[in-house]
């Protein structure tokens, strides 16, 4: 026929061609993976506050999670005198890291009066590796202060696939049977109370059990970020032990920000302010304050985004009545204004917890909402290149495992 | 038992990852079908996670 179209021969390739392909392939692979590899091996650091008397890591809880990603450090600050016990945890979901900075201006700034407290900023650490980058995430916020920058990473909501891998088709969480979606395997707020031969991520969630149940923590606090379409935000969840502490505690901020308190499930298992109430004798306490950079419905998602919260699909959703908490673009949600209402909202449950339990008496200090609101977060920021810091200055990093060390050995050889 | 038949499932897909990628390394060097260049770069785009994997590129 006058119309048929001509086939086209096809290109073919020879073999030494192909593997030019291939080496074409692995070369831009390399640059990709450069991102990643930046975001994985990244170190935060802060200058720690002169009473840190310990470092622990979850692994003394756990001895399988030694070498792994999953192991993250501990600072314990105890004031010698006797007292009750808190352990503040942050970055459970690394994509929300007001929880992070929070721990950070805490344990530069910190000092204890009476009792003890257990602060781990990178509670995921694994997940802290990963970043966001496939839903167009920066991978690092920074903080300005008046000695330069501090630069924080933008983590994922769940533990990195690299080191859990793969997910089931149906997440069955453990010991409830309950069914929940299937990343949440990897989502350690959904892991607790964990099991010692379950997946890594478990395994984490039952370390951090079995911190609570050996150090004897009376008050735990595990702090968070939640977008501002969702219902849990800004506000604490508590079980009904810890309910009427958190009622107060938000009745308390209430001169600063608007707090509200909500009770914990019980027919939704795996969360730290369920399991971490019934499966220790701790009181549990779970702050969210509002993230905008999670919402989906926003613009681009910058890091000025992550620092500042203002963004005009959310004010209109707020005209609408679409929010959870009120929202003014003139305002937004700044990083500063997250940092403090977690700070105060965990000074305030610590102050109530010793007030309707007289034995369990915690007093403690660090910068509070008012604090951050007059001077700014990078205020409370130290310079840890200052040599009078030398000395107190931590890197949160894992200890690496063995095939770690080769790429570290790399590292400095590359570097002399 | 959960636990045993979770970490039989969690080898298997490892078995199954590694039939995948063999097809594709074969695939990517001789095939009959989508025998054009531009099939070649998508192989090999392919690839490329497996090798890291095996040689432990995290």
């Amino acid at each position: 026929m006058a119309n048929e179209k001509k086939e086209k021969a096809p290109i073919l390739a020879s073999k030494k061609v192909k593997i030019i392909i291939l080496v074409c392939v692995a070369i831009i692979a390399f640059f990709g993976g450069k991102e990643f590899w930046e975001l994985r091996h990244f170190k935060e650091v802060f200058v720690a506050s002169d009473e840190l008397t310990e470092v622990k890591w979850l692994s003394d809880y756990l001895p399988e999670l030694k070498n792994s990603w999953f192991d993250t450090p501990i600072y314990v600050f105890d004031s010698g005198v006797e007292g009750g016990s808190v352990f503040i945890m942050g970055n459970v979901h690394p994509y929300e890291p007001a929880s992070s900075i929070t721990c950070y201006v805490m344990l530069e700034n910190i000092h204890v009066e009476c009792g003890k407290v257990f602060i781990m900023p990178q509670g995921n650490y694994s997940g802290s590796t990963m970043g966001s980058t496939g839903g167009a995430y920066p991978k690092f916020v920074t903080v300005k202060t008046e000695w330069g920058e501090q630069k924080y990473r933008i983590g994922a909501r769940e533990s990195n696939p690299l080191d859990q891998w793969p997910d089931p088709f149906t997440y069955v969480h453990y010991p409830s049977g309950q069914n929940l979606a299937y990343q949440d395997i990897r989502n350690m707020n959904r892991t607790y109370p964990g099991r010692a031969d379950g997946t890594p991520t478990e395994m984490a969630s039952y370390a951090i059990m079995e911190l609570l149940r050996k150090e004897k923590i009376d008050i735990a606090i595990d702090i968070h970020e939640a977008s501002i379409m969702y219902p849990v935000v800004g506000t604490y969840v508590a079980p009904d032990k810890s309910l009427s502490i958190a009622g107060y505690a938000a009745m308390s901020l209430s001169e600063y920000f608007n707090m509200k308190f909500e009770a914990s499930p019980k027919s939704l298992r795996g969360l730290s302010h369920r399991e971490w109430g019934d499966y220790s004798q701790a009181l549990p306490f779970l702050m969210e304050t509002p993230e905008p950079f999670i919402d989906r419905i926003t613009g681009p998602i910058t890091e000025e985004f992550m620092l500042e919260g203002k963004d005009e699909f959310l004010a209109k959703a707020a005209e609408k009545g679409l929010t959870y908490v009120p929202y003014d673009i003139e305002e937004g949600q700044p990083m500063w204004y997250r940092v403090g209402r977690h700070l105060s909202g965990a000074a305030e449950a610590i102050a109530w917890t010793s007030y309707f339990y007289p034995d369990i008496v915690v007093e403690v200090e660090w910068p509070l909402f008012e604090d951050i609101q007059a001077n700014g977060l990078g205020y409370y920021l130290h310079d840890p290149d200052a040599p009078e810091n030398a000395s107190k200055v931590q890197v949160v990093y894992h200890k690496p495992a063995a095939y770690d060390r080769t790429y570290q050995d790399l590292e400095a050889a590359f570097k002399q | 038992m959960l636990v045993f038949w979770q970490t039989v499932i969690h080898y298997l897909y490892f078995v199954i990852a590694a039939i995948i990628a063999f097809f594709f390394i074969k695939n990517f060097f001789k095939r009959e079908k989508r025998t054009n260049l531009v099939y070649d770069i998508v192989y090999a785009y392919c690839v490329i996670p497996f090798v890291l994997r095996v040689l432990f590129v995290k």
